[in-house]
């Protein structure tokens, strides 16, 4: 008697499904996620006028992306791993790759979310208005902008097992990002620190947002920016990918 | 030959490396259609690898592993959907339900789930009490009993229990043996790692011992007690004047500790 082995689809659509769910049951750190940009931009509420709207939204659209990839994708990542989740995955029917496109799918999802959340806020709390192609532009930035950060995580569970030490780590890279990057572009550490971060994982993709959101401004710099995130992106994703085991065991 | 088709499981001359080290050695068995049988050994003998490997979780270095007719390595797909694996430290999401976990197993198998079945696979794993409730919130059994569930979810040819019975009570664990049974009868194979010797005397029909990745003896569990019943090493393990398996397990694998 033959075995059937289910499509790719019907498997896919049963992990995303859970995977949903297990992000729903986790609204209280999607909230923080969201919250954090939002917050950011409201504080800026004096300042706008001086760094400019489309500098305000990428700064804290980039801040969001880096929170989801970072830690949200990493830690649950490495938590599964460790907990057996993923092997226990892997001795079903399934392609490898089908659980990461799950969870990856899921990461879009919030990438939407925490995007709309700052374009509404930007939009309501500071009076930030942008062309409306400007709206489909910076969900297309963000998604560029958040599989620099995805790709990041990737790395980091690839070189690190433990997930404790793992989301000391995503931590750790997190706040460095914010210090350094949101400050170091304002300028406030100087202009050196500023020269490197605008090339940094941080400043390319606020960069790019930032042009996307105001797409009449787009220059060359822009360009360039939108090259190096994706280069960004896919050497860290190929060390990432190629470090990675599916057990800490 | 004609035995030969009734193999669920034939595993031939595996050898498993981890860099220099031999973990698995020329490592050669079947299990026969409607067959328990028990795959024993001392930590670190080569159990786990060996399971990884028929898993398709590990990629051996040689050797070949045929599930329902499908090699793991050329067919791994559909040898997995032939296989229910009970993991030793399986884990699922602890924010999904009991029901949800069953949900996505069904959807991965691509198992129709109607309301009848999803209620029967409850109650013969006595989970009415606790479907509602989330994985992360079961006790160390009632997590066992969801692993078990799963493996049986897809009506597989082949069972691999990996310890199946830790953390069960003595109700649940005759209650797991009693299904096993009836697994068989139905024609299904089941290969079975324990380190109880009474689980393996009480269920399985042949059993491998497996040290330092080779396997060492293959036999009915009496046949192995009568032969090896006046061995020295045997006699000198054993309590109260009774020869039993563990006496033979210990006899043959050493008495120190593994670790």
């Amino acid at each position: 008697m033959q075995t059937n082995v289910p499509t790719t689809s019907t498997v896919l659509k049963a992990l995303l499904r859970s995977d949903l769910k297990t992000q729903w049951r986790n609204r209280r750190a999607v909230i923080l996620t969201v919250a954090v940009p939002v917050i950011i931009l409201f504080s800026w509420r004096q300042i706008i006028n001086q760094i400019g709207g489309a500098f305000a939204l990428g700064s804290c659209i980039t801040v969001g992306l880096m929170a989801t990839g970072l830690m949200g994708y990493t830690n649950s990542i490495a938590r599964d791993r460790d907990k057996g989740i993923f092997q226990r995955l892997r001795v079903a029917p399934l392609p490898s790759w089908a659980i990461m496109a799950s969870r990856l799918l899921v990461q879009l999802l919030m990438i939407f979310i925490i995007t709309a959340a700052v374009l509404i806020a930007g939009y309501s709390v500071d009076n930030i208005i942008i062309p409306t192609e400007g709206y489909v532009l910076a969900f297309l930035a963000s998604i560029i902008g958040a599989t620099v950060y995805l790709a990041i995580g990737q790395v980091i569970v690839g070189l690190i097992k433990n997930p404790e030490t793992v989301n000391a780590t995503t931590r750790l890279v997190y706040f460095i990002f914010i210090m350094v990057g949101m400050f170091g572009q304002l300028g406030i550490l100087g202009d050196v620190i500023k020269k490197y971060v605008i090339w940094s994982p941080y400043g390319t993709v606020q960069t790019i947002v930032a042009g996307a959101v105001n797409p009449s401004k787009w220059t060359n710099t822009t360009t360039e920016a939108l090259l190096v995130t994706i280069g960004y992106a896919v050497v860290l994703f190929l060390i990432g990918i190629r470090k990675f085991k599916w057990s800490s065991k | 030959m004609s035995d030969e088709k009734n193999f669920i499981l034939d595993v031939d001359d595996l050898n498993i490396y981890y860099g220099n080290f031999k973990a698995v050695n020329n490592v050669s068995f079947h299990v026969k259609a409607g067959e328990i049988f028990g795959l024993l050994g001392p930590n670190g003998a080569g159990k786990t690898s060996t399971l990884s490997a028929i898993e398709g979780l590990l990629k051996p270095q040689s050797g070949s592993i045929v599930v329902a007719g499908y090699n793991v390595i050329e067919k791994p797909l559909h040898a997995k959907a032939s296989m229910g694996v009970q993991l030793q430290s399986t884990n699922f999401q602890p924010e999904l339900t009991v029901e949800e976990i069953i949900e996505l197993f069904a959807g991965i198998y691509g198992v129709d789930l109607t309301k009848e079945k999803l209620d029967k696979l409850i109650s013969e794993n006595n989970l009415q009490e606790s479907r509602q409730k989330r994985f992360g919130q079961l006790s160390g059994g009632q997590q066992q009993r969801v692993s078990l569930s799963l493996c049986v979810l897809h009506d597989p040819k082949l069972l691999l229990l990996d310890e199946p019975t830790t953390g069960l009570d003595p109700q649940s664990r005759r209650q797991l043996w009693e299904r096993m049974e009836a697994m068989c009868e139905k024609g299904h194979g089941i290969l079975l790692t324990t380190h109880s010797m009474e689980e393996a005397e009480a269920v399985c029909d042949r059993i491998a011992i497996i040290d330092h990745g080779k396997i060492i003896e293959i036999d009915v569990p009496q046949t192995l007690i009568d032969k090896h019943r006046n061995d020295p090493e045997v006699i000198a393990v054993s309590r109260k004047g009774k020869i039993t398996l563990e006496d033979v397990f210990i006899g043959l694998t050493g008495r120190e500790v593994r670790v």
